[in-house]
């Protein structure tokens, strides 16, 4: 009888042992390694993504969330050295530049948000918009993240690009200014000055997206050609090469996807916007438009085959911007001298100037992108000639946009086949360097689309504001939205060097704050 | 008696081990079994097989008891490294029951039980908050029964279950820098029992039972959503309500013991578990568009991918005198999800637990003490639905103290 019962136990507890209940690999005995690479000296290159740039500004707890600082976190427990930032030492960001003749703000604070009206954010500047960092004021470096915000690819190559004397003649970069270690130094040259065990390289988008957010306006920004973009890379590249550090470089994410141009629709305009709220008034604004100008304009069009450029407007649904777009063929001529011959003493008076202002507007569709900065400008008043009345110079509504304001969808393509030839010279430059590359477009693609980047059950997407990722400005990314980028060089890191840096959660970063 | 049972009923918090959220902790003696069903010593067979009270040999048996759930979940992120630890509550699952012979073949009982439940806390800003900072599920079911024995040897038994029940889960909403709590705490189900209990000679007791699934709808859930002032309007002024229905899933047991001497028995069972129809979660909100549904954005659906389950239990019981009996047991429960659904607010093991306990009887008056250490089988997992992956392993250990008293 014993016996049976001693046995009984005995299997009960062998079944029982029998299954493995601990990890089998607890990760506080991982050994975090730098494998081929040596992290002791690490030095970000790059522009305001690489600086933590966010919310329209540059200030020091987004510094403290720039990707190259997280990155620079994880690698300290494979051999990584300290990681000094150009802090901005508050966090309302923002410029002053000391002249003989006082202080002029040249850079703005950050965006916060207000509040909400009807589910629409209300962005204002914080502090008023008055910044208090004086951009003459040099820090002492040298400096690991050297992100300047604004520099296009020439820029890092270019002395005196740290030289305060030239930030009004736009040769130099107030932000480079605060920590070139001389005023006749180059970014490029600081970083050899170092001398980097290794290095990451996030640059070029501006070299299209300034150009993007000026609504491709030559007379504003320019579209670097993607030949002279090449030149200046594979110099950029050569000159970092010679430091013999290990690296990585990322691409540039397609600029048009990002919320500062996917935001704002193409056709806001409703009796309601119109009437500032007061639906009747915006109604009757909308019968005076279309009968004093988009009537006939519609009609005189019509008449020369081009009816779809300009259609009446409609009380029930939303309609389209009015805007400029210099590719159209201009009919202003013909528009010209169909108002003449109308018959209509209204129209006969205006036709040299609806001519002239209307020969190559259309309404906008739904492929143009309206910058962020675009919908503050809806409805206000262009300068008109003498005699045209005030109420034609409404923009966006009866005065065209002019091209700062609209990418027109023939300047996003313009800008979209511009990025891609980059892109082809920034892997060719990894590849055949042998350098880590990181496909940021590609993150920012997925980031983009219907489900966008879940990470620990938080849905991260490129909405403005509630998606998340990007901060206030549209265009630059929340910390969260930085850390899925880290995570990008860190497994392009890892996997290149054979090195084993542990990925960062997302989530434990700060995204938009909400008042 | 009466004043013991009301207040572990307040303390009352159940604790998730193994098969989602049921809680195998219905009878100390049981438990020091491995739960074993076919056992008509008392009143606490009521909650295992209604039939099964025909056969108390005593005309009154009351029985109490309750146990404390010491449980610890530890998770793992390997891209991450970083490890968290939950820090639950312990849990304490209680139960109550009587049963009364009527006639010589007409038996009524009453079982109140904890049948499902967990609580679950994680440190509130661990990887993992998005889906659960804590979650509190609780159920009480109320079984009045009735048993007619059709031979000396058979009888039949069926019950009407009566469920209240309640869900209190806390969440952040990250993107907010807030947190969702749902909170019901009036949510009931009806459901039934009933079953086969068999005494085909002195040596053997056969248990065949089912519990149906019993659908806790939460009607009138209060939605709190704490996010910052300015964005109140976009969540309904802060809080709303909702819909949702969770289910208790219904469950088919074969048990069997067998008396090896007078003094020991050895006892078997086999139980199914009915937790597909646990497939997904549907929060319907009246105003708030915090769901994922394209037509309809005030509903979200979080699919969840039960499969049903079973269990097998060996325990035994040796009466080293007429007062002391000591009991030992092994069962196995398997986990109701695969890795790819893994679930932080519910975490499932396939779950191995050795039982033991010792019993004292003081003539009608019977007092039982129950351990059991719960072996679950760590796992690695990936929820894509979620994107939420890594490691998770739990410690669990049980403790119980019931008392039986077999009047006249």
């Amino acid at each position: 009888m014993k016996k049976i019962y001693i046995s009984t136990l005995a299997a009960t507890l062998l079944l029982a042992v029998s299954c493995k209940t601990d990890f089998e690999n607890s990760t506080e005995d991982v050994a975090v390694t730098s494998g081929e690479a040596n992290f002791s000296k690490y030095i970000s290159l790059g522009n305001s993504l690489t600086a933590g740039y966010r919310d329209g500004a540059l200030y020091a707890d987004g510094q403290n969330e720039s990707y190259p600082s997280m990155i620079a976190k994880q690698m300290q427990s494979a051999g990584g050295g300290e990681f000094k930032q150009p802090l901005m030492p508050d966090n309302n960001g923002g410029l002053l530049l000391t002249l003989p003749t006082g202080n002029v703000q040249i850079a703005d604070t950050k965006r916060v948000i207000t509040g909400f009206s009807a589910g629409t954010p209300t962005i204002a500047f914080a502090n008023d918009n008055k910044a208090a960092t004086i951009t003459n004021t040099v820090l002492t470096g040298p400096f690991n993240n050297m992100g300047v915000p604004g520099a296009k690819v020439s820029h890092l190559l270019a002395p005196g690009y740290g030289n305060v004397q030239g930030i009004l003649a736009k040769t130099a970069n107030p932000y480079f200014v605060r920590f070139a270690s001389s005023p006749t130094t180059s970014v490029i040259q600081d970083f050899l000055a170092q001398k980097p065990t290794f290095f990451s390289l996030w640059i070029g988008n501006n070299d299209a997206l300034l150009y993007a957010l000026a609504g491709a306006d030559d007379t504003v920004e320019t579209l670097t050609p993607a030949d002279q973009f090449g030149t200046y890379y594979n110099l950029l590249v050569s000159q970092i090469k010679t430091s013999g550090a290990k690296g990585v470089i990322a691409n540039i994410p397609n600029v048009t996807t990002i919320p500062s141009l996917t935001t704002v629709p193409y056709n806001p305009l409703t009796a309601t916007l119109l009437g500032k709220g007061d639906v009747n008034v915006g109604n009757a604004t909308i019968d005076q438009l279309n009968s004093s100008l988009y009537g006939p304009l519609n009609q005189i069009l019509t008449a020369l085959g081009a009816g779809d450029r300009i259609k009446p407007l409609s009380k029930t649904a939303t309609n389209p911007l009015l805007i400029f777009d210099e590719s159209l063929p201009n009919l202003g001529n013909a528009i010209t001298t169909a108002a003449l011959a109308s018959g209509n003493p209204q129209l006969m008076a205006l036709a040299p100037y609806l001519g002239a202002t209307y020969g190559r507007a259309r309404q906008a569709k739904s492929t143009d992108l309206i910058p962020l900065t675009t919908s503050g400008s809806i409805g206000t008043a262009a300068t008109l000639p003498p005699g045209i009345p005030a109420s034609l110079g409404a923009r966006g509504v009866a005065y065209p946009f002019e091209d700062k304001y609209i990418l027109t969808s023939t300047e996003a393509t313009a800008i979209d086949t511009a990025i891609n030839s980059y892109n082809v010279i920034i892997k060719k430059a990894a590849d055949d360097n042998g350098y880590a590359f990181v496909d940021a477009n590609a993150k920012m693609v997925e980031l983009n689309s219907a489900s966008g980047i879940q990470w620990d059950g938080v849905r991260y997407s490129a909405k403005f504001v509630t998606g998340g990722s990007f901060s206030l400005d549209g265009v630059h990314l929340t910390g969260r939205g930085y850390a899925i980028i880290a995570n990008e060089f860190l497994k392009a890191i890892n996997t290149k060097y054979k090195s084993n840096l542990s990925m960062i959660s997302p989530n434990s970063y700060s995204g938009v704050t909400f008042p | 008696m009466k004043r013991i049972l009301i207040s572990m009923a307040l303390a009352a918090g159940v604790m998730t081990y193994a098969g989602g959220f049921r809680v195998s902790l219905q009878g100390v003696k049981q438990l020091a079994m491995a739960h074993t069903s076919a056992h008509a010593e008392d009143a606490s067979v009521a909650f295992f097989n209604p039939a099964g009270i025909s056969f108390i040999p005593s005309k009154l048996s009351v029985v109490a008891g309750g146990f404390g759930v010491s449980n610890q979940i530890t998770y793992q992120n390997t891209s991450t490294l970083q490890q968290t630890e939950t820090d639950n509550p312990l849990g304490t699952p209680i139960y109550a029951a009587v049963a009364y012979k009527v006639l010589d073949n007409l038996s009524l009982g009453f079982s109140f039980s904890t049948p499902f439940g967990s609580t679950i806390e994680w440190p509130s800003d661990w990887e993992g908050k998005e889906i659960v900072q804590k979650l509190e599920l609780k159920s009480y079911f109320f079984q009045p029964m009735i048993s007619v024995k059709l031979a000396p040897w058979a009888s039949f038994g069926a019950s009407y279950i009566y469920a209240k029940g309640k869900v209190d889960w806390t969440k952040a909403l990250t993107i907010y820098n807030g947190q969702l709590n749902l909170l019901d705490d009036s949510a009931t189900g009806h459901g039934f029992g009933f079953g086969f209990y068999f005494q085909p000679d002195e040596k053997w007791d056969v248990s065949v039972a089912y519990r149906s699934p019993v659908d806790m709808k939460a009607k009138k859930g209060k939605a709190t959503f704490m996010v910052p002032t300015s964005l109140l309007p976009n969540f309904n002024g802060g809080s709303d309500n909702f819909k949702a229905t969770l289910p208790l899933v219904d469950e088919y047991t074969l048990g069997i013991t067998y008396k090896i001497t007078p003094k020991w028995l050895v006892s078997a069972d086999y139980n199914y578990h009915g937790w597909e129809r646990y497939s997904k979660l549907t929060l319907d909100f009246d105003n708030v568009a915090a769901g994922n549904q394209p037509n309809d954005p005030t509903i979200l659906v979080s699919p969840k991918n039960f499969k049903n389950t079973s269990s097998f239990r060996l325990g035994t019981q040796y009466a080293f005198n007429d007062r002391i009996f000591g009991r030992l047991g092994w069962y196995y429960d398997e986990t109701p999800y695969e890795d790819k659904d893994f679930i932080p607010e519910t975490p499932s093991f396939d779950n191995y637990v050795i039982t033991g306990g010792v019993g004292f009887k003081f003539n009608k008056f019977g007092v039982d003490l129950s351990g059991a250490y719960a072996m679950p089988k760590s796992r690695t997992f990936s929820n894509q639905n979620i994107k939420f992956a890594g490691q998770a392993k739990a410690d669990v250990f049980y403790f119980g103290l019931g008392l039986s008293y077999n009047a006249f």
